[in-house]
C-alpha cells in the first residue's frame, strides 16, 4: 500500500466511518460531528475570559473517552473533538481581547493593543474580521507545514537515530522544555525532574513497586490523568481564587461600545495585512515546531516584528489591523506546527498537544512515534490512517473556520458578562466529576486534588507546570530508553557518548541551558 | 400409610422441590458483573495482546452489555500486571490479559516474583503464539544457521527478546555455539517487529505478529521456537534442532485474582471461548491469521496445563545453573 492509499483511507474514514445521521441522503459520521461540535465549543471557551483550549480539552478528554470507550474506532471522534476545540478557542481568544482589551486566552494579549482601540473607534466588526481572517490564514499555513513536514522527519528519524539517539533525544528535548518555558532555566530543570521523580512512583521493571511504601494503591503509579489534569487546572483554578480573593475584584463597567463607520473588511486590506500574516505565520509555526515554547511567544514575537516592518498610518498600538494581524497569525500558527514533534518523536510541545497525546495513550491502537509513517508493502499501516485521519480533521476544522467560525466569533462578545467567580468553581466541580466518571475511582479524586495543590504551590514558586508536565508525561519513555540503549550496546556505560548524533544531541542539551542560564543573568 | 412414611413423602417431596428449585436458580442466574469490568493488559497498546484483549472486550460488551475498560499494565512481559492483579479483589470485575510465559519460566526465574500459580485463577486460552526468531530478508539469512555462521567470525548481533526467557535462551546459543550477542528486552512484540523494521536490531523474537511481514517477504522466520516447525516457514529449524532443547511457545490467556466465584469464571471462560470459537469475529478472524488459530483451554484442563508449563520451566532453569 502506498502512501496515497492511506491519505485516501484517512480521509474516508473520517467522513464514512459510524455514520450517526444523514443529510439529504448524505451520511454524516461522528468523527465530523464531534469536530463541529469541538469546533463550536472551541470557540465559545476561548472567547470567554479566564478559561480557554486547554480548560476545555481537559474537561473534554475523561468524559469522551467514558463515552467512546478505548477501541480504535474511538480515536478519530475524540482526537476530532480535541482538534475542533484547539482550533475554536485560537480564534476564539481574541473576541474580548478585541471588544473589552479583556484577552480571552494569554497569547490575545497582543490583540488587544490594536484590536481595542479599533473598537473605541467604532469599528469592532472590521478588528474582529481581521483577527479571524489572520487567525485561520496562519492556522492553515502551519497545517500545511505539519502534514508536509511530519512524516518526511519521522522517516528520517527512523533511519538515522538508533536507541542511544532516542534515549538522548528524550533528553535534549526535556532540557530545551526547562530552559525555555517559564522564568528561570534552573526552576525549569527542578519542575521537570520533579515530574520526573513523581513518574517513576510505582513504575519500572523492579519485582516490587517503586517509592510505593507498601500503598496497593500507589503500586500502579499516579493515574496519569489525574496527575496532568490536577497540575494544570486545578493548580490554575486556585490560583485564580487566591487572585480573585486578594483583588476583591471591583468589577468594571461594561460600557456598550457604538459601532459606526466602516466596519468590513475590504480587498486593499486583506492585500495590506497579507505579508505580515506571512512573516507571522511563518514565525509561529517555528516557534510552534519547537517543544515548550508556546503561542504567547509567538504572538509576542510575531507583534514585535510586524512592528519593526510596518511603516503606514496608523502605528502599531493605535488600532492597526497589522497589528492584530500580526499577533493573531502568529499564534495561530503554533497549533499545526506543535504536532510536527509530537506525530513523529512522541514528544509533546505544549499543553494542547499533551491532550493530544494523552487522547491517544488512553484510548490505544495509536502509538504516536516514527513508526507511524512506515509504508509496509502489501498491507495498511493502520497508524498512518489515523495519522491521516487526523490530518483530515484538522483540514475539516479549518475548513468550518473559514466559512461558519468568523460569523460564530462576532457572537461571542456576551460572554465576557460571566463572572470568574460563578465560572471557575464549575470549572473545578467538571473536572473532578469528570475524573471520577472516567477512572471510577475515588482515589483518582484525591489525588487530581493533591496535584492540584502540587500545581498551586509551584506556580507560587514561578516553577514551571508545563515542564513538569512534559517530564512526567516523558519519564517512562525516557527510563525504557535508556535501559534498551544500556542493553543493546553491550551495557556500555558510555552509550549516550557512542555515537556522533547522541553526543551532538546531549551536547546541545547543555549549550542550551547554558546559553539560557547565562541571559538570564544578563537581564538580572 | 402411616404416619412416619406420610411424613417421609413430604419430606422427600418438599426436598425434591428445593433441589429442584435450587436447579433451575443457578441455572436462571448467570452471572452478571456488578459493575464495569477492568481488563489489564499485560504488554503495551498495538501488540498481539493488546489487539485481541481489546477486540474481545468490544465483543464482550456487544454480546453480553457488560461494561468492559481496558487499560494497559506493560512490563516485564506480563509480570508486572500479574503482580497488580493479585492484589486486586476476586470479584470477576478485575481480570488480565497476558501470555503464560510469567506464570511459567518468568516466575520461576524471578527471585521474587511476588506471586505464585496459587495467585490466580485461570480463565481461559485463546490462541497459541507462532514463535520464532525473526530478521529482514534483506540481512540474507535464510535460516538461523546463517546467523551463527556470521556470528562465530566475530560480528556481534543485536538480538531484542520480549521477555527474560528469550535472553536465557540467546545465553544457551552463545554457549553451545562460542558466539556473542546484545541482548535487549523490548516491551511487547510490536516493539521488537518495529525494531527490527527500523534496523535498530539485527534480529529478535516474535510470537506470530511477524506472519504478514514474512507471508509478504520482507522479514523472514530464521528458527522456530515451537517444539514444531512453523506453519509459515518450513524451513526454519526448530530450536530443538538446533541444540536447544526448549519449545518457548507460549499460549495467550486472561486470568483473575485467585478465588473468583466458579459462576464469575464460567461465565467469563464461556463467554470468551465462544467469542474466540465463532469465526465471524474479529478476534477470531485475528487469531487465525496471526497465530495458531482459536485454541481455547478452560477450567481444570487450563490448571493441568499451567502446572506443567511450571515443571517444564523447573527442568530449563536446571540446565541454566
Amino acid at each position: 500500500m502506498g502512501l496515497l492509499d492511506h491519505i485516501w483511507l484517512g480521509i474516508v474514514t473520517v467522513f464514512t466511518a459510524d455514520p450517526v445521521f444523514s443529510v439529504a441522503g448524505l451520511p454524516i459520521s461522528i468523527t465530523i460531528v464531534m469536530v463541529i461540535m469541538g469546533f463550536f465549543f472551541g470557540i465559545f471557551v476561548g472567547a470567554t475570559p479566564g478559561i480557554g483550549g486547554p480548560f476545555a480539552m481537559s474537561i473534554s478528554l475523561p468524559i469522551l473517552i467514558s463515552i467512546f470507550g478505548f477501541t480504535p474506532d474511538a480515536l478519530l471522534p475524540v482526537l476530532g473533538f480535541l482538534v475542533g476545540i484547539m482550533k475554536g478557542s485560537t480564534v476564539g481568544g481574541a473576541v474580548p481581547a478585541i471588544l473589552f482589551n479583556t484577552p480571552g486566552t494569554p497569547d490575545s494579549l497582543m490583540t488587544t493593543l490594536d484590536g481595542y482601540p479599533l473598537t473605541k473607534k467604532g469599528q469592532p466588526g472590521k478588528a474582529l474580521r481581521v483577527a479571524h481572517f489572520s487567525s485561520v490564514s496562519g492556522d492553515t499555513f502551519s497545517d500545511i507545514v505539519l502534514i508536509t513536514c511530519a512524516p518526511f522527519l519521522a522517516i528520517l528519524v527512523e533511519k538515522f537515530l538508533d536507541f542511544p539517539e532516542k534515549a538522548a533525544l528524550i533528553i535534549l528535548s526535556l532540557a530545551f522544555v526547562s530552559a525555555v518555558v517559564g522564568s528561570n532555566v534552573w526552576k525549569g530543570l527542578l519542575a521537570a525532574l520533579l515530574g520526573l521523580f513523581i513518574a517513576y512512583i510505582g513504575t519500572g521493571e523492579d519485582g516490587y513497586p517503586r517509592l510505593s511504601m507498601g500503598s496497593d494503591n500507589l503500586a500502579n503509579g499516579f493515574p496519569l490523568i489525574s496527575a496532568v489534569l490536577g497540575v494544570l487546572i486545578l493548580g490554575e483554578v486556585f490560583k485564580a481564587f487566591e487572585d480573585m480573593w486578594r483583588e476583591m475584584r471591583e468589577t468594571s463597567a461594561i460600557t456598550n461600545v457604538e459601532v459606526k463607520g466602516d466596519n468590513k473588511l475590504h480587498w486593499h486590506e486583506i492585500r495590506r495585512i497579507l505579508p505580515f500574516i506571512g512573516i507571522s505565520a511563518s514565525i509561529g509555526t517555528m516557534v510552534g515546531a519547537l517543544p515548550g515554547i508556546g503561542n504567547t511567544l509567538a504572538a509576542t514575537l510575531g507583534y514585535a516584528t510586524g512592528r519593526k516592518v510596518h511603516k503606514d498610518d496608523p502605528p502599531f498600538g493605535e488600532g492597526a489591523i497589522e497589528g492584530i494581524a500580526a499577533t493573531e497569525a502568529a499564534n495561530s500558527a503554533v497549533a499545526g506546527a506543535n504536532l510536527i514533534p509530537v506525530l513523529s518523536l512522541g514528544i509533546p510541545g505544549n499543553i494542547s498537544a499533551v491532550f493530544i497525546l494523552l487522547a491517544t495513550e488512553t484510548i490505544g491502537g495509536f502509538n504516536p512515534g516514527p513508526q507511524v509513517f512506515r509504508l509496509v508493502p502489501d498491507q495498511i499501516n493502520q497508524e498512518m490512517v489515523y495519522a491521516f485521519g487526523l490530518f483530515t480533521t484538522m483540514i475539516f476544522a479549518n475548513g468550518l473556520n473559514w466559512t461558519f467560525g468568523g460569523v460564530f466569533m462576532r457572537w461571542m462578545g456576551i460572554m465576557i458578562k460571566i463572572p470568574k467567580q460563578r465560572l471557575l468553581p464549575i470549572v473545578l466541580l467538571l473536572t473532578l466529576t469528570a475524573i471520577y466518571v472516567q477512572q471510577t475511582s475515588i482515589f483518582a479524586v484525591y489525588v487530581t486534588l493533591g496535584f492540584g495543590f502540587l500545581g498551586y504551590f509551584m506556580r507560587k514558586l514561578k516553577l514551571s507546570v508545563l515542564a513538569f508536565v512534559i517530564a512526567y508525561i516523558l519519564a517512562n519513555n525516557l527510563e525504557e530508553s535508556m535501559r534498551e540503549a544500556f542493553a543493546v550496546t553491550g551495557a556500555d556505560p558510555w552509550f549516550l557518548f557512542a555515537g556522533p548524533i547522541s553526543i551532538s544531541f546531549i551536547g546541545l542539551a547543555i549549550a542550551v541551558v547554558v546559553f539560557f542560564a547565562r541571559n538570564q543573568k544578563d537581564l538580572s | 400409610m402411616s404416619a412416619l412414611s406420610k411424613m417421609t413423602t413430604r419430606l422427600a417431596v418438599a426436598g425434591f422441590a428445593a433441589a429442584a428449585f435450587m436447579a433451575t436458580s443457578t441455572a436462571q442466574a448467570e452471572w452478571k458483573p456488578k459493575g464495569p469490568i477492568s481488563v489489564m493488559i499485560g504488554f503495551a497498546a498495538g501488540g498481539g495482546t493488546d489487539t485481541q484483549a481489546r477486540l474481545i472486550a468490544a465483543e464482550l460488551e456487544k454480546r453480553k452489555g457488560w461494561k468492559i475498560i481496558p487499560s494497559n499494565v506493560s512490563g516485564r512481559g506480563g509480570s508486572v500486571m500479574a503482580r497488580k492483579l493479585k492484589k486486586l479483589p476476586a470479584d470477576g470485575l478485575s481480570i488480565g490479559m497476558a501470555v503464560t510465559e510469567p506464570f511459567g519460566y518468568g516466575m520461576i526465574a524471578t527471585k521474587k516474583a511476588g506471586y505464585s500459580l496459587k495467585d490466580f485463577t485461570f480463565i481461559a486460552t485463546t490462541t497459541s503464539s507462532q514463535m520464532g526468531i525473526v530478521a529482514k530478508t534483506d540481512k540474507g539469512w535464510k535460516t538461523f544457521k546463517d546467523v551463527i555462521a556470521a556470528a562465530k567470525k566475530g560480528k556481534v548481533f543485536k538480538f531484542a527478546g520480549m521477555s527474560p526467557k528469550h535472553a536465557d535462551i540467546n545465553f544457551l546459543i552463545e554457549q553451545k555455539y562460542g558466539v556473542k550477542f546484545n541482548t535487549v528486552i523490548l516491551r511487547g512484540g510490536r516493539k521488537v517487529m518495529n525494531a527490527i523494521t527500523a534496523g535498530d536490531v539485527d534480529m529478535g523474537y516474535g510470537a506470530g505478529i511477524q506472519t504478514k511481514a514474512v507471508k509478504a517477504g520482507k522479514m523472514v522466520n530464521l528458527a522456530s521456537g515451537l517444539g514444531v516447525r512453523l506453519k509459515v516457514s518450513p524451513n526454519a529449524p526448530t530450536l530443538v534442532e538446533l541444540g536447544i532443547p526448549h519449545d518457548i511457545g507460549a499460549k495467550f490467556l486472561f486470568i483473575a485474582p485467585a478465588g473468583i466465584p466458579a459462576d464469575a469464571r464460567k461465565a467469563l471462560a464461556d463467554s470468551i471461548g465462544g467469542i474466540i470459537n465463532d469465526p465471524s469475529t474479529k478476534a477470531s478472524q485475528f487469531v487465525t491469521k496471526n497465530y495458531g488459530g482459536p485454541d481455547v483451554v478452560t477450567g481444570a484442563k487450563l490448571d493441568a496445563l499451567m502446572q506443567a508449563n511450571v515443571d517444564d520451566s523447573k527442568v530449563l532453569m536446571k540446565v541454566m545453573n
